[in-house]
């Protein structure tokens, strides 16, 4: 039996987010949407739905009296990327 | 790759290909993330070089007895590394790892020379001070070089391992042109390397 691909996860632009921030210890939200090419509005929703469910943390703070948002995976997000990638190489094994 | 994500981030729908093609497409951008300054390699390397050299000239040919006020410049430098230090975290928007980790190796370094330099003035270890700086040098530029997978920088490390335990038999006034040497192979030249090699990557 295939395991079920994480609805959260398998969504493209959910699961850029994750991707990119699993190789890095935290980015910013401007960051993420020029490495995504997301707009802002669409983004915004997906990091919400993401931190909703716990993968992400998600800090919004000042700099230079500029309001800032800074994305960082969690450890229960990073298990659900692992989880997603091999359910992912299951399906390609057999397909 | 980036338009599709746009377009589709509503959808469910897309395949094990198009998931893995997206991850792989991800991670290698934040690997150009990693963006190491040459420029405190090229700052303190050419300070420390012009220190040791004036330091040197001062001693040897002038006999000036007040040649270790070069080294004044430290302090300085420390508050101009320092200022841009912070003024490149303010527009940084990422950060990496590696990143978090050689900036503690830096910080580590760094702290060593503070107490390098109260060890040497309550004590007679200036005399062979390069000794340690040149090995201050090599863990730097060693760790760093391995971290960033930079070859000019492992191999200044390893050169200046070495220049260390050769130091130690010399006088004061030769370990600072050792401590030029040493700081010329594992910062200036590798610095130079990464600035070129930052430039062409862009």
């Amino acid at each position: 039996m295939f395991k079920e691909l994480d609805p959260i996860l398998h969504s493209q632009l959910r699961l850029a987010v994750v991707s990119l921030l699993i190789g890095v210890k935290e980015a910013e939200f401007t960051f993420i949407r020029e490495k995504t090419n997301a707009t802002a509005g669409n983004l915004s929703v997906q990091v919400q739905k993401l931190k909703d469910a716990g993968y992400i943390e998600v800090t919004k703070q000042f700099k230079d009296n500029y309001p800032q948002t800074t994305c960082k995976i969690t450890p229960k997000g990073i298990e659900a990327f692992e989880a997603y990638v091999q359910a992912l190489q299951q399906y390609l094994k057999v397909g | 790759m980036s338009e599709q994500i746009q377009e589709n981030s509503q959808e469910k729908e897309f395949s094990p290909e198009e998931s893995l093609q997206l991850i792989r497409s991800m991670i290698s951008k934040t690997k150009d993330a990693v963006a190491v300054d040459s420029f405190y390699f090229l700052f303190w390397g050419w300070l420390v070089f012009a220190c040791c050299a004036v330091e040197y000239v001062l001693m040897v040919y002038f006999k000036y007895p007040d040649h270790s006020f070069v080294w004044w410049s430290m302090p300085v430098g420390g508050i101009i590394s320092g200022t841009y230090s912070a003024r490149q975290a303010r527009i940084k928007r990422s950060m990496t790892y590696i990143e978090e980790a050689l900036s503690y190796l830096w910080i580590a370094i760094g702290l060593s020379f503070f107490v390098l330099v109260f060890v040497n003035i309550v004590s007679e270890a200036w005399k062979t001070a390069f000794t340690y700086y040149i090995l201050m040098y090599a863990i730097g530029t060693f760790v760093s070089g391995k971290l960033i997978r930079f070859k000019p920088l492992v191999i200044g490390g390893i050169l200046n391992f070495i220049l260390a335990a050769v130091s130690i038999k010399f006088n004061f006034a030769n370990q600072l042109l050792i401590g030029a040497l040493a700081i010329l192979i594992s910062y200036i030249i590798p610095g130079h390397l990464l600035r070129i090699r930052y430039n062409t990557k862009k």
